[in-house]
């Protein structure tokens, strides 16, 4: 029987009266990859920002390899890995040095840090630019690095926001090598995306997210079924089907 | 406290590798100091330029006049039209001029009293005030030698002396009485020396320090502009150690800056003694851990880096203009009542004390404490103000 490494308990969150996140609850089972799907403004930002502990669940609680959100946040934070939407590296340092210095910050030493950098910059393939400015890399690399950043201290759960937001195929494809072996390893992994075909591709599981609520939660080929042959409708198509054509903000 | 320090040398390491902000940030004070060295520098002497409007053409004792006042060692002289005179009094562009008026020897030579006349504006300015002294000095010393010689040519005269003997006499004797008056002004330096140096040095170092305020405020802003700071705060640092870094990095970066133009002034202008250099930096540097934590408060409460820049300008001015960091502020009037709640009066009024006045900070009890409970005080206030998120960290 496998075993759930990250369990959502009905999750609450408003803003200034506003749900942005409405009652949610959801398991992950340990080495799975569990796609979150929405539109723009669904909750999903929300929903990794409660589990990664920046933003408070105004109710509810979430625990993530035994060790409650509320209670020890701490211990929450030993154990995941974020990889936000926004490329969060200092531009004007090396790739190696920005590694080096978010490893630190996640508990390593700086030998440490070292030696778990070169590693992940062999794994997103950048060992030859390691001590190149971050200004100076493509988009494509710059995600890659913002990806290994969130590996640094070998996280167990790992948030991965729309990682692969406006990069080229070969970043793309590198991206999603490095994510099904960390799966294979036994991390367990949360990825949210705007892309059906990535989602349908990558995760074992995944749930609609529309209006702060799951509209939706099973296997890609489970979803598909959902409105009819699952060889002939895409993920895309079960996804308008069930968050409606209006154009989002 | 060790996440603290990681953040802090990432700012560190960030500032050395822009070079472009490196070289500005240390040549800064370095041309602050030519400034200071170009205005001030060398003897501290008073020197000035004596504006004269000579419409006593070729009368000879407007010459000499002319010809006195010019060796002078404060003053030189610059010869103007009435006309241009005027016009440039009129803009603004000269406070004082001495008129020289037409028949000025003439009626010496016959023994009428003659007139000179100060034009000027309002009082004519402070340095206008200073000229017109020095040339009150010099028409003195001219009435003192006629006087002379009128009263050697009334006792001589008739006794069978040749005029051109008594004149070259007399000279002889006022020359000898002016390398050797009988009366001589000396003076003796109790302490450090009165010059302008010294009287606008703790301003400077003052409005210098302040500019840590913007590196406070720049510090967070950045991390929210970039992205970086959300990440920040998923991993293990907490909101107290990422202050405590960016606090430790802006007071160090605001203090090497202050240290550079203080060692400038130690080494060039001789104004300090090692121990007074000592109680500088040591003000300095408090000063500057204060500054940045205002900076904090200012980054907490600032969404952007304009708003950030802005408040921290706004700021930054107001407690200049508040804190007399220019000028004497009158005891009793509402502007030193508001003094008081500048930081800059006290960390001016340290910096006085020991520059000017040649105290010790033993001395400067209230002013150092102000300046360490705004540093403790600003810290934790930045933290309780700050959001990383609406409704969260």
């Amino acid at each position: 029987m496998s075993e759930a490494f990250l369990a959502v308990k009905e999750i609450h969150k408003s803003f200034n009266g506003q749900k942005a996140v409405n009652g949610i609850s959801f398991t992950i089972d340990k080495g799975e990859i569990f796609g979150l799907l929405g539109p723009n403004g669904a909750g999903k930002t929300t929903v990794i920002r409660i589990l990664s502990t920046v933003l408070e669940a105004d109710a509810g609680d979430v625990t993530v390899g035994g060790y409650s959100l509320r209670k020890n946040p701490a211990a929450v934070r030993n154990l995941v890995g974020v990889c936000p939407q926004d490329l969060a590296l200092y531009e004007e340092l090396s790739a190696l040095d920005n590694l080096i210095f978010f490893g630190q910050l996640e508990g390593l030493s700086g030998r440490e840090a070292k030696s778990q950098a070169i590693s992940h910059l062999s794994l997103m393939g950048l060992t030859e630019r390691g001590k190149g400015k971050i200004s100076k890399f493509s988009g494509g690399m710059k995600r890659r690095i913002n990806l290994a950043i969130a590996l640094m201290g070998n996280p167990k759960l790992l948030f991965l926001d729309e990682p692969t937001v406006g990069i080229d195929p070969q970043s793309r494809n590198n991206i999603f090598e490095t994510i099904r072996s960390l799966r294979d390893k036994g991390m367990t992994v949360l990825y949210t995306t705007h892309y059906m075909e990535e989602a349908d591709r990558l995760c074992d599981r995944i749930a609609i997210m529309d209006g702060g609520k799951f509209v939706a939660m099973d296997t890609p080929q489970g979803l598909k079924r959902q409105i009819g042959d699952p060889d002939k409708v895409t993920l895309e198509d079960v996804f308008l089907k069930l968050t409606g054509r209006s154009l989002r903000d | 406290m060790k996440r603290a320090l990681i953040i802090a040398l990432r700012e560190v390491r960030t500032y050395l590798k822009d070079k472009a902000d490196l070289a500005f940030s240390l040549l800064l004070p370095v041309a602050t100091f030519a400034l200071i060295y170009g205005a001030f520098g060398g003897t501290g002497l008073f020197h000035g330029t004596a504006y004269i409007v000579n419409e006593d053409t070729n009368g000879i004792y407007a010459e000499k006049l002319v010809e006195k006042i010019g060796q002078e060692q404060s003053l030189d002289v610059e010869l103007l039209s009435r006309q241009d005179a005027e016009n440039k009094l009129d803009r603004s562009d000269l406070n004082i001029v001495l008129l020289i008026p037409s028949g000025f020897s003439d009626k010496l030579i016959s023994d009428q009293p003659g007139e000179l006349t100060f034009l000027q504006r309002g009082n004519g300015g402070q340095e206008g005030q200073i000229v017109a002294s020095i040339i009150r000095g010099v028409v003195s010393g001219l009435n003192q030698e006629f006087t002379v010689l009128d009263q050697s040519n009334q006792l001589l005269t008739g006794k069978d002396i040749a005029p051109e003997k008594i004149a070259f006499t007399t000279q002889k004797f006022l020359e000898k009485e002016q390398q050797s008056p009988l009366i001589e002004v000396k003076e003796t330096a109790i302490g450090s020396k009165p010059n302008m140096v010294n009287q606008f040095l703790p301003g400077i170092i003052t409005m210098y320090v302040l500019f840590a305020i913007n590196v406070g405020t720049t510090a967070i802003v950045e991390e929210r502009r970039k992205g970086t700071l959300e990440r920040l705060l998923t991993t293990h640092l907490s909101l107290g150690e990422l202050f405590f870094g960016k606090f430790m990095a802006s007071a160090l970066r605001g203090f090497i800056q202050t240290f550079i133009l203080l060692a400038l002034s130690y080494a060039v202008f001789r104004i300090f003694t090692p121990i007074s250099f000592l109680e500088c930096l040591l003000i300095a540097l408090l000063f500057t851990m204060a500054c940045s934590t205002l900076g904090l408060v200012i980054a907490s409460v600032s969404r952007t880096q304009d708003s950030a820049t802005w408040i921290g300008v706004t700021f930054t001015m107001a407690m200049t203009m508040f804190g007399g960091t220019f000028f004497t502020i009158s005891k009793g009037t509402a502007l030193y009542a508001l003094s008081k709640l500048s930081i800059n009066t006290y960390a001016n009024d340290a910096f006085k004390a020991i520059i000017t006045e040649g105290g010790h900070i033993s001395d400067l009890g209230v002013e150092i404490g102000v300046i360490a409970g705004v540093a403790i005080v600003g810290l934790v206030v930045s933290r309780l103000l700050f959001k990383a998120v609406p409704r969260g960290k």
